[in-house]
């Protein structure tokens, strides 16, 4: 009986050895068919520069990570550019700005997302790294206050009660700070503890809003950037939560707080929001128009990376706190020339196509206007594969 | 049975398989390259987290994982503090472990010696799919139900104890309104970490030999006494075992944690405040991390997380074998 067993399981292991071998053909046979349109592409290149031949549909796929605040955005762009170029097939993981930065200097993305503009580091060990802006997006406060009416006049804030909120130096809804730019809703301020959100994951976000933080005030002394030490925390009345989701649960369940989140992700869940009364004294709503306006104020602020700051600005409908958020990509030193047009060709439909900028609208996101389009695509023009600019248009 | 033909003396066949003790030294090569597959998983794991934190382990120095009186982590200005978090971890998981052992064994205890055969088998499921939920969904509940309806209420009961002298330290309040606390992790990985403990030391106690069971009701104990001084003795090996991956799950438990502890950096010893564990932090911060030297301190702090985890384990398996050792001769007085 046992030696019947052991044949038995003999069989079984022998059996199953079997199929393992039948599955290692069967996988080098299925691949082959795409290992060779691939390989067909590639050796397109040099015809392609004489006569375009039309390259298989989906045979360049553009890899791309970062930034979790533009993935909703390119999510969109990977449904559309393929059908303007089907050759073309785009993949973005949104893994976040640093990851993103950490891909494109490491070299395994052709391109990357990011919100967090690159490091002198960076800049130094990415060598030939191009920062191009595409869209921008507000930060706006939601906040949690029963006693208020939720059909009534919004909270007002400004830059220095923001501060004071952060820092735990304002610690009560009624604060006299706050409750003088609120005279219509004043004496329904609580005398209760204020709570103070905030994103727990390093986010492009929270880079944005601590950099409107250190710009509104010469108290905030946290610093910016994509994770900070909070003050408030240090003060007991702070809590974290992970992403735009995080902090909305975060203030939806807990009477008496504040958090910020990104404005397309307060708008789509219907979240209430502060105004602010922003650098020219006028009181402000969060809305594409004053993020545009925003835009407006730093026009000409860009660095030759192509980076700009638009926190704060000065004009009259500027909302205060509101970001760019770019695309990285090797200016000068890619190889392979195909993927490179392609790559330059995504980029140059992303900044000029109307299906684009309808479709990042539609996401709350906020186009940029044609004097930062126009630099843009004056840098895009400058990338060259293998020393031979890219761009023939 | 047939018999079946053997190949002769000196035929390649036989050579073969005297050679290879008819398959045995195949097999157990098999066997023992599986197990060193294990051993070098955890090196390489191991490895690779010194290899990786080497940076960090220079510039910050045996500061970063002694006891620190008010530990900082300041990502922006390169101050790197962990013991906040590995007082959480500690703290959460060991509270966990603490208030999930007695109704675990509790529960294993119904279902082996008391429970009627119709509540078996609906119980049984029903523990076998408390250990199946995914975390987040755990966490999700947390956040919306358990949190406000339970912890705060409990928080908000301890924070008398803030006034006690020894313990006000662990239990400064108030608790948040939402309830993220240390605390509501603690009790979230309670709840997560039962069905584990429950399932192994019911299964446990299935396994001890009824010969025990009749031996004890022989000498005329009370189901009580039976179960007290004879099966518990006799499976407590088994059931550190289950202690053991209830403490792991604990310890490296990331979703549902991030999801119910606040996430904040500060360093108190309270309970009822918000905090962070080692695993919830690297959730949170590593992939936005703002520096090299932030990158590899988190790294630094996998390290930590890894060789904290080692240490328990060895002390628990200690405790295992000198439990094995001990058991059979009080089993058998």
């Amino acid at each position: 009986m046992s030696k019947f067993l052991r044949s038995f399981v003999f069989v079984t292991i022998a059996f199953s050895f079997l199929l393992a071998a039948c599955g290692t053909v069967a996988t080098p046979a299925a691949t082959t068919a795409p290992a060779m349109t691939q390989a067909s592409g590639a050796t397109a290149i040099p015809a392609s520069t004489a006569t375009p031949t039309p390259l298989a549909p989906g045979s360049v796929t553009l890899n791309g990570s970062g930034s979790t605040f533009q993935a909703p955005a390119e999510s969109e762009y990977a449904f559309a550019f393929p059908l303007v170029d089907p050759a073309v097939a785009i993949n973005y993981q949104g893994t976040g700005s640093g990851a993103g930065k950490k891909a494109i200097i490491d070299g395994t993305v052709d391109f990357a997302g990011t919100d967090a503009i690159l490091t002198a580091d960076e800049t130094t060990s990415g060598k030939d790294l191009q920062m191009y802006p595409f869209l921008a997006g507000a930060t706006v406060m939601t906040y949690n206050i029963p006693e208020l009416d939720p059909k009534g006049p919004a909270l007002i804030l400004d830059g220095n009660t923001l501060v004071g909120i952060y820092n735990a130096t304002i610690t009560k809804w009624n604060d006299p700070a706050i409750a003088a730019l609120n005279p219509q809703i004043a004496s329904k301020l609580p005398a209760k503890p204020i709570t103070v959100a905030h994103r727990s994951d390093g986010s492009g976000t929270t880079a944005i809003f601590t950099a409107a933080l250190t710009s509104f005030s010469t108290a905030w002394t946290a610093g910016s950037g994509t994770t900070i030490n909070w003050p408030a925390d240090k003060a007991g009345n702070g809590v974290g939560g992970n992403g735009n989701q995080g902090v909305t649960v975060a203030v939806q369940n807990t009477p008496e707080s504040i958090g910020y989140v990104e404005y397309a992700y307060a708008v789509s869940n219907k979240l209430p929001f502060a105004q602010m009364v922003n650098k020219a004294g006028q009181t402000v709503s969060a809305s594409p128009d004053s993020t545009k306006a925003a835009m407006a104020d730093f026009a000409n602020a860009f660095t030759p990376q192509l980076t700009a700051t638009i926190v704060n600005g000065s004009g009259a409908g500027s909302w205060p706190i509101a970001g760019y958020t770019y695309i990285i990509i090797h200016q000068t030193s890619m190889t392979d020339c195909v993927k490179a047009s392609k790559l330059v060709e995504y980029i140059n439909w992303i900044l000029t196509s109307p299906v684009a900028t309808n479709r990042a609208q539609a996401l709350g996101y906020v186009p940029m206007p044609s004097a930062v389009q126009q630099l843009a695509l004056a840098k895009l023009a400058q990338v060259t594969c293998n020393s031979q600019p890219v761009m023939t248009h | 049975m047939k018999k079946i033909s053997v190949p002769r003396e000196n035929h390649w066949l036989a050579r073969f398989q005297r050679s290879t003790h008819h398959g045995d030294v195949l097999w157990s090569g098999l066997i023992i390259l599986a197990s060193l597959l294990v051993l070098a998983l955890v090196i390489a794991i191991g490895w690779m987290l010194w290899q990786q934190s080497a940076d960090a382990r220079v510039k910050l120095g045996w500061g970063f994982i002694l006891p620190t009186s008010n530990a900082t982590w300041d990502p922006l200005s390169g101050v790197f503090q962990s013991w906040a978090f590995i007082y959480s971890t500690l703290m959460t998981s060991l509270l966990a472990i603490l208030l999930a052992v007695p109704i675990s064994v509790g529960i294993a205890i119904f279902l082996a010696e008391l429970c009627p055969p119709s509540l078996r088998l609906p119980l049984n499921w029903m523990i076998e799919l408390l250990a199946a939920i995914p975390s987040v969904v755990y966490g999700l509940w947390g956040i919306f139900v358990f949190l406000p309806k339970v912890v705060v209420p409990i928080g908000e009961g301890l924070a008398i104890l803030g006034q006690v002298p020894v313990l006000n330290s662990f239990f400064t309040g108030p608790i948040p309104l939402s309830g993220s606390s240390r605390l509501a992790a603690a009790m979230i990985l309670t709840i997560m970490i039962i069905p584990t403990i429950a399932a192994i030391t019911r299964d446990v106690l299935l396994a001890i030999p009824n010969s025990q069971r009749e031996a004890a009701m022989g000498l005329g104990s009370t189901r009580w006494e039976m179960i007290w001084q004879v099966l518990l003795p006799y499976g407590l090996s088994g059931m550190l075992g289950a202690i053991i991956l209830g403490l792991g799950r604990a310890l490296g438990e990331t979703m549902a944690v991030t999801m119910v502890i606040g996430n904040s950096l500060e360093a108190t010893n309270s309970l009822l405040k918000p905090g962070s564990t080692m695993a919830s932090l690297l959730a949170n911060q590593f992939k936005e991390a703002v520096s090299q030297l932030h990158t590899d301190a988190m790294i630094e702090i996998g390290l930590t997380l890894f060789v904290i985890t080692l240490i328990l384990n060895l002390i628990a398996r200690f405790l295992v074998w000198q439990v094995a050792r001990r058991t059979p001769q009080e089993a058998r007085a």
